[in-house]
């Protein structure tokens, strides 16, 4: 008898909670739910950024459900797969696809991985869509499933090199073409297309001098050799693509080498561009830029008032759920979701082919979306580089600051040359 | 010209912090047969509880240091009565397997406990550069690699002079006969893989100031420790140290001379032929895997 009290009270408080969670979705307007795939690397060498672009996802997937409608009417769930290394990225698509019935797979963050990932969604015939692997390679293998957000390795490396022609040039009292830059990366396909993207069109079209290219692993314990050599080449900039850990050894050993370099230029989210980098060395970090999504200083109003909506409404919520500043890998993961989410809206349904006819219809203007991104996409699924706008940023005092273009922000790069190690305060 | 000082002393500061952690790794083989796969994992905990220490302690890493050798030696002795004691007396592929699973155990339990994210112990001394001619160095790399030419040159003479380093050079000979003669090879293998832990923990917390700390950072590490094992020969103390600066010349020289690129090709092609030309590594006993099992 007394077992029937409990079973019928917990019996009951199950009732009402399920109650209370219809209510809620009716209140919401959505009806049902749409589940798709998100893979990151959780675990593993590169789960620190796997788990803040996951934390962006997730956290743009609950504010599409609570103020913009969900996706097609419904709440937006996800399944989550950990693309540790491209094999395991590989299996986990798959798995997604075939145990959780997903028709939309997005993620993986990272170059290493998308491509892996990218061919398991296309064998089981489901779409893939990427927000933050910059290889170029990922749109251009005739996979007519496969779609990117974020601009690719080659616009990094374009953006990188227009910053330094028409900004640093001239701060540094130089013509474009007297300008002295050693290239530096680690050697993944993320570094390898920005680096030779930016070499051939500042040899090409600024007739920059070059004085080194260099590649290495980015799990190298020791770079006091590259040191040692770029010291001998005198390079006026280091153009610098790293992950997390080598931009740190690099940065360290530079510091204990008295390495002085006038400015030091990466793009992406991993790198000069990680909140790792102002972790590790506070104060220490100021000077290096890194070209990703706009940071403090951004001016909002910039952006179209549709832009502008979404970008506080984001930033808010990345506010409110981890108390730090907006990062890069959040940026990335969210403005690619929110993309996805318009996409689907326009397409009603996830059939492979009305979603591609919705996407290639989608004509989005700068400054409309997160980030102050538009979209175009290309038949190859690439989103126009033109449209996804980037900006540089600049470690100030151990905060990431916009800096660059100028009419998007309220602060100004500074440490033009960047001067002695100790003067960088 | 002028660069030749620096190369040779980042070549001596790589390969101190790579032997640190060979000689632990090379004791256990030395001894027990078993080839530690979860070796860069207990550098891992290591360098946490320098960090740890450091954060909510205000512990500076040296003091650490001193405090941690018990813990992690308590640290080694209980992973080897919980995991490796069962399996002490199965097949290399048990063990093999054993160890594996106890690396990916111990990273993702880090990872739970600790998320992904990069930590960092930032001492009011970790920017602090020795300058030595026309060489500069990080001072807590100078101090590792003084730990690293120490902690080879005590566990060399542990097991040649001390009654407990006989007992384990009797057991690594022949373990049945060192059974025979009274010698309780089972506490010999505990003390075994306690102190080859506690190596390379010393190796983590000496390291701690120097690089980030995340749940991954021993495969950075343990990669290049193997190859030094294997090439100084499989159990050789000294050989693993001289191993290791072989190891670190290659990279820092090679990275210099022909290029960064090409430092991993380098050091595995060195390896390749000096096992070609010495199956048994250069200072090894030729059969030393298979002696005393």
């Amino acid at each position: 008898m007394r077992h029937a009290k409990w079973l019928a009270a917990v019996i009951g408080v199950v009732a009402v909670a399920l109650g209370a969670g219809v209510l809620v979705q009716a209140q919401s307007g959505l009806s049902g739910e749409y589940k798709i795939g998100v893979l990151e690397p959780v675990t593993g060498n590169l789960a620190a950024e796997g788990k803040r672009h996951l934390e962006g996802m997730e956290i743009m997937r609950d504010l599409i459900n609570e103020r913009f409608g969900g996706v097609m009417g419904k709440k937006l769930t996800f399944a989550v797969g950990d693309a540790v290394d491209p094999t395991v990225a590989a299996s986990e698509a798959t798995r997604l696809a075939t145990r959780e019935g997903v028709k939309i797979i997005t993620g993986t963050f990272s170059s290493t991985l998308c491509g892996a990932a990218s061919e398991a969604a296309a064998r089981q015939g489901v779409i893939y869509w990427e927000t933050s692997c910059v290889d170029p390679r990922l749109t251009k293998r005739g996979l007519k499933n496969v779609y990117r957000t974020e601009i690719d390795g080659t616009g990094f490396g374009w953006y990188n090199i227009e910053f330094i022609a028409k900004h640093l040039a001239h701060r540094l009292g130089k013509k474009p073409n007297e300008l002295k830059i050693a290239y530096l990366s680690e050697d993944s396909s993320y570094g390898q297309s920005v680096t030779e993207t930016a070499r051939q069109r500042a040899k090409q079209e600024f007739g920059m001098q070059e004085t080194g290219v260099e590649y290495y692993t980015f799990t190298t314990n020791d770079l006091t050799s590259v040191i040692l050599k770029l010291k001998g080449q005198q390079p006026d900039i280091l153009h610098h693509i790293a992950r997390n850990q080598d931009a740190i050894l690099f940065w360290r050993q530079a510091r204990e080498q008295n390495f002085e370099v006038k400015a030091v230029v990466h793009a992406g989210a991993t790198g000069y561009g990680s909140p790792d980098f102002g972790k590790a060395f506070g104060n220490d970090a100021n000077g290096p830029f890194a070209l990703i999504e706009p940071g403090p200083g951004f001016v909002i109003e910039k952006l179209r008032p549709e832009g502008q909506r979404i970008e506080r409404a984001y930033r808010d919520a990345v506010k409110a759920k981890t108390g730090n500043e907006i990062a890069g890998g959040h940026q990335l993961a969210g403005g690619g979701l929110w993309v996805l989410k318009l996409v689907l809206d326009a397409a009603k349904t996830d059939d492979p082919d009305k979603f591609r006819a919705a996407a290639m219809a989608l004509d989005m203007p700068t400054g409309t979306g997160l980030n102050g991104w538009g979209v175009k996409f290309d038949e190859y699924g690439q989103n126009s580089n033109p449209r996804v706008q980037h900006y540089m940023l600049q470690w100030q005092n151990g905060q990431l600051v916009t800096v660059w273009p100028e009419e998007f922000t309220t602060l100004r790069a500074k440490w033009i040359p960047l001067g002695p190690w100790d003067q960088r305060k | 010209m002028h660069v030749i000082p620096q190369l040779a002393v980042s070549t001596l500061l790589l390969g101190g912090i790579y032997a640190l952690i060979a000689v632990g790794l090379t004791l256990i083989f030395g001894v027990m047969r078993v080839v530690n796969f979860a070796h860069g994992e207990f550098l891992m905990l290591a360098m946490y509880l320098a960090f740890w220490s450091f954060t909510l302690l205000g512990l500076d890493p040296y003091v650490t240091l001193v405090l941690s050798v018990p813990v992690i030696f308590v640290m080694g002795w209980s992973s080897y009565h919980i995991v490796m004691r069962p399996v002490i007396n199965a097949s290399h592929n048990v063990q093999v397997f054993t160890t594996v699973g106890l690396s990916i155990a111990l990273q993702n339990v880090a990872l739970v406990l600790w998320t992904a994210d990069a930590q960092f112990v930032r001492t009011s001394y970790y920017s602090v550069v020795v300058r030595l001619g026309s060489a500069a160095f990080n001072l807590a790399q100078l101090v590792a690699f003084a730990v690293a030419v120490l902690a080879t040159a005590a566990l060399f003479a542990f097991l040649r002079w001390s009654y407990t380093g006989k007992l384990m050079r009797a057991t690594a000979q022949d373990r049945q006969a060192a059974s025979l003669m009274g010698i309780d090879t089972g506490r010999v293998y505990s003390l075994t893989w306690a102190v080859g832990v506690a190596c390379v923990g010393v190796a983590g917390v000496l390291l701690a100031p120097v690089y980030p700390v995340y749940p991954t950072v021993g495969l950075q590490f343990v990669l290049i420790a193997y190859v030094s094992v294997v090439l100084g020969g499989l159990g050789d103390m000294a050989g693993a140290l001289i191993a290791s600066l072989i190891v670190a010349t290659v990279e820092v020289v090679g990275s210099y001379v022909i290029g960064t690129a090409w430092k991993e090709i380098l050091y595995l092609l060195l390896f390749i032929g000096i096992l070609v030309v010495r199956p048994a590594g250069l200072f090894g006993q030729r059969g030393a895997e298979a002696i005393g099992t």
